[in-house]
């Protein structure tokens, strides 16, 4: 069983040199890049070429990264005109020959494909005269990836030739359906252009599906925004790529960030995870599972089938989450000890949670809850207290009584896990109020605790101001967050 | 010196030790689940007891920059009575854990038939649960426990690379170090071994599957024993990484069997005072 691969585009990483680039992509966790050939990244035209792509291809060995060729260099063949030559121009010959390099890059790289566009075409072009070009130039690009056994990708793009999903489908139909021809797929390109959603484009490309690129859009604007500041419905565009199969690379591109790429790129990793949600399986039958997406935790995914097939199982799986997953913090340029964010583990625990309460009958989850708190590690009691949040409304007065649990405890990770939405909504104002004191008092940044706005009262702010004096009075520090909430109020 | 203590129990030392452990090289450790020094009467002391090598201990080692590892099992004393007894029943759930990498201490106190038992059934569990085991060997009548021991292991079927076989002396550890077990010696201040006798033995013995620990606990004992022995070697003659070998990659090894050992440099450490404002470790003070 294999998945697909969550990576990043080198064009997003435009002021890195290449190695550092692909070094910081692997770093943060992606098992995937999209390298965009370029001046400055692997240029196709320099004359040690060929040395370059035994180097490139040794470190994303060394590395551990998939890889997938891409060919929208801006200004690599004319440094006036951007993108030009395309393959609908007068003259796409320079446009033809940088492909089948990018082919020949492709397989000494051991690429999954080469991916492309069509280009604009111009005004005074024919759209008769562009398309017959596009089929000329495409099987020209097709002869050498046959040859040499790369899978080429035509991607639609907005304000394109080839700009939907219908076009690049139909062109390849009329070139006899080539095996090795297949679709890359933005899909915040399809919040911007297509008639239908990136999860119903996914479905319908289906095994033609090559290379996609993941990226957040608004309807009708063709500009690349990180996740959540579009439209695009993350969670059911990746469970539609788990749908369908899909066990290719999964790049995010944002080529208009360069300038904080290794910021961005954690940021969009973290929305990736946090995203990647159980897919809605039926069938428990093993022999239907071949289309079920390891993502990055193959083991994970087992895990909630088999809680699925036997609740009883989480058991003994809830305690092996972290050797299996492990237990990196989810934004760890900003929360180094996933106090505010959680960890890998917990986000896993969560997911096993939310798939136990859809299987077992709510009176008997309450109890199964309770076990696992109540045997559980630091670990296991964090994903526990985290992942009360998911539960149904019958288990609130379980979950009620494990949150005070941890808020006696001194471990802030469990502090700081108690603290989250289910304590927000659910929590006594005096018991809510100690635990927003007890942050304070341990370190718990106030960020892991949920809605502070909306629940501070004054008793809160009383309280908080005495702490404040008690601190003065000892001559200490009055810690940041304290010192925030008093002057927000 | 990179130190990994692969027998210490911290529940019973302070935030100094800590500290003077860190300063010393200690950076991993391993703390045996054993007898508090007052009986227990019931299972639930023993599950809180676990409850908290898996947790609060495990990170309060963390806040000196510490990774902290434990034993699960029954010890030879308690396995006498009763009341205890039942604790095995519950083992299962805490041999699951993370961070548990073997089974232990286990072994034998006073040689009773009930010792006997609770010795076999939880070398079965060490094998159904694929962690290595920790046998400690008697404090009296030694050598005959040792051989003893070394019978039982044997009868178990589990693989004598996967058991240490701790607290040998001279007159013990010829017949360990032909069983294939490793081969554990406790530095003490007054009792067991002490350094200099640690590093005869070494010197007769070579440094293969040889591990040296404090056993630090509630008695009179010391957290830097590992430190000071490895300073001791370094005296005699032996090499920087003769020192490596038996204060850190033996343990390591020997745990790694587990599967289940974290190494890593723990993410942001810092010395605990200003993290927490000026408590000692996070006792919680007036407010809560």
């Amino acid at each position: 069983m294999t998945g697909f691969r969550l990576g990043y585009g080198t064009n997003g990483f435009a002021n890195h040199r290449l190695d550092d680039a692909l070094r910081v992509i692997a770093d943060l966790g992606y098992t995937s890049v999209a390298l965009t050939l370029d001046h400055n990244h692997l240029d196709p035209y320099a004359p040690d070429v060929s040395k370059q792509v035994d180097h490139v291809a040794n470190q994303l060995d060394g590395l551990g990264l998939r890889c997938v060729v891409e060919t929208g260099a801006r200004y690599l063949l004319d440094p006036d005109r951007k993108h030009y030559p395309t393959l609908v121009c007068e003259e796409p010959e320079r446009r033809i020959d940088f492909l089948t390099r990018a082919v020949r890059i492709a397989a000494g790289l051991g690429a999954d494909c080469v991916s492309f566009w069509s280009g604009i075409r111009p005004e005074h072009v024919p759209p008769d005269t562009a398309w017959r070009r596009m089929r000329v130039g495409v099987s020209e690009v097709l002869e050498e990836a046959t040859a040499l056994n790369v899978p080429l990708g035509l991607e639609p793009e907005p304000g394109m030739f080839v700009e939907h999903l219908s076009d690049a489908l139909r062109l390849r139909e009329e070139l006899g359906a080539p095996e090795l021809l297949g679709i890359t797929l933005d899909v915040g390109h399809c919040v911007a252009v297509e008639p239908e959603d990136a999860a119903t484009c996914i479905r319908r490309t289906g095994a033609l599906l090559v290379n996609v690129q993941l990226d957040d859009m608004r309807t009708g604007v063709h500009e690349h925004l990180e996740f959540g500041e579009g439209e695009l419905d993350l969670p059911a565009t990746l469970a539609a790529l788990s749908e369908v199969g899909y066990t290719g690379v999964a790049a995010v591109e944002l080529p208009r960030h360069s300038h904080a790429a290794p910021e961005v790129a954690g940021r969009a990793l973290a929305a990736l995870h946090a995203a990647l949600v159980p897919p809605n399986q039926e069938t428990t039958d093993g022999a239907d599972l071949e289309w079920v997406s390891d993502v990055d935790h193959p083991w994970l995914v087992e895990a909630e089938q088999r809680v699925r097939r036997n609740p009883a199982a989480i058991g003994t799986l809830f305690p092996a989450v972290g050797r299996k997953v492990g237990r990196a913090p989810l934004r760890p340029e900003a929360d180094q000890q996933g106090l505010v964010h959680g960890t890998v583990d917990d986000l896993a625990r969560i997911r096993l949670l939310a798939v136990l309460s859809e299987v077992l009958d709510p009176a008997l989850l309450s109890g199964e809850v309770a076990q696992l708190y109540r045997y559980g590690d630091d670990a296991e009691r964090r994903g526990v207290l985290r992942g009360l949040a998911v539960l149904p409304a019958a288990t609130v007065p379980t979950g009620l009584e494990l949150v005070k649990d941890a808020l006696r405890a001194n471990d802030i990770r469990l502090v700081a896990a108690a603290m989250g939405d289910f304590a927000a909504r659910h929590l006594d104002a005096h018991s809510w109020r100690h635990g927003v004191l007890k942050c304070l008092f341990v370190g718990v940044p106030l960020a892991a605790v949920s809605d502070v706005d909306g629940r501070t009262d004054e008793e809160l702010l009383r309280m908080v101001a005495d702490y404040a004096d008690e601190r003065r009075a000892a001559g200490r520090d009055v810690p940041a967050d304290a010192v925030k909430l008093l002057e927000a109020s | 010196m990179r130190i990994f203590d692969p027998h210490i129990h911290m529940t019973s030392r302070t935030t100094d030790d800590y500290e003077a452990m860190f300063s010393a090289g200690v950076r991993a450790l391993v703390e045996p689940s054993f007898w508090l020094g007052q009986p227990r009467t019931s299972v639930a002391s023993f599950t809180d007891y676990f409850d908290s090598l898996i947790g609060w201990e495990r990170f309060r080692a963390a806040q000196f920059g510490i990774r902290h590892h434990c034993t699960i099992g029954l010890n030879p004393k308690e396995a006498n009575d009763p009341r205890c007894r039942e604790v095995l029943d519950v083992l299962p759930r805490y041999l699951a854990k993370d961070g548990v990498v073997a089974v232990g201490e286990l072994g034998y106190d006073s040689m009773t038939p009930e010792e006997d038992e609770v010795f076999a059934r939880q070398l079965t569990l060490a094998v159904e649960h694929e962690l290595p085991a920790l046998v400690h060997t008697p404090h009296r009548d030694k050598l005959v426990g040792t051989k003893r021991t070394l019978d039982v292991v044997h009868e178990s079927g589990i693989d004598p690379g996967r058991v240490i076989v701790d607290h040998l002396n001279e007159p013990t550890v010829a017949v360990v170090a032909d069983s294939g077990c490793w081969m554990g010696f406790s530095i003490y201040p007054d009792t067991k071994m002490d350094e200099q006798r640690m590093v005869a033995i070494l010197k007769e013995y070579g440094t293969d599957r040889m591990i040296v620990n404090s056993a630090a606990d509630w008695g009179r004992s010391d957290p830097l024993k590992t430190y000071k022995t490895g300073l001791a070697m370094l005296d005699a003659g032996f090499t920087e990484s003769d020192v490596d070998k038996v204060l850190w990659q033996n343990p390591v090894d020997f745990y790694a069997q587990s599967d289940r050992l974290v190494l890593d440099e723990l993410p942001g450490f810092a010395p605990s005072a200003e993290t927490f404002a000026g408590n000692s470790v996070l006792r919680g003070g007036g407010n809560t």
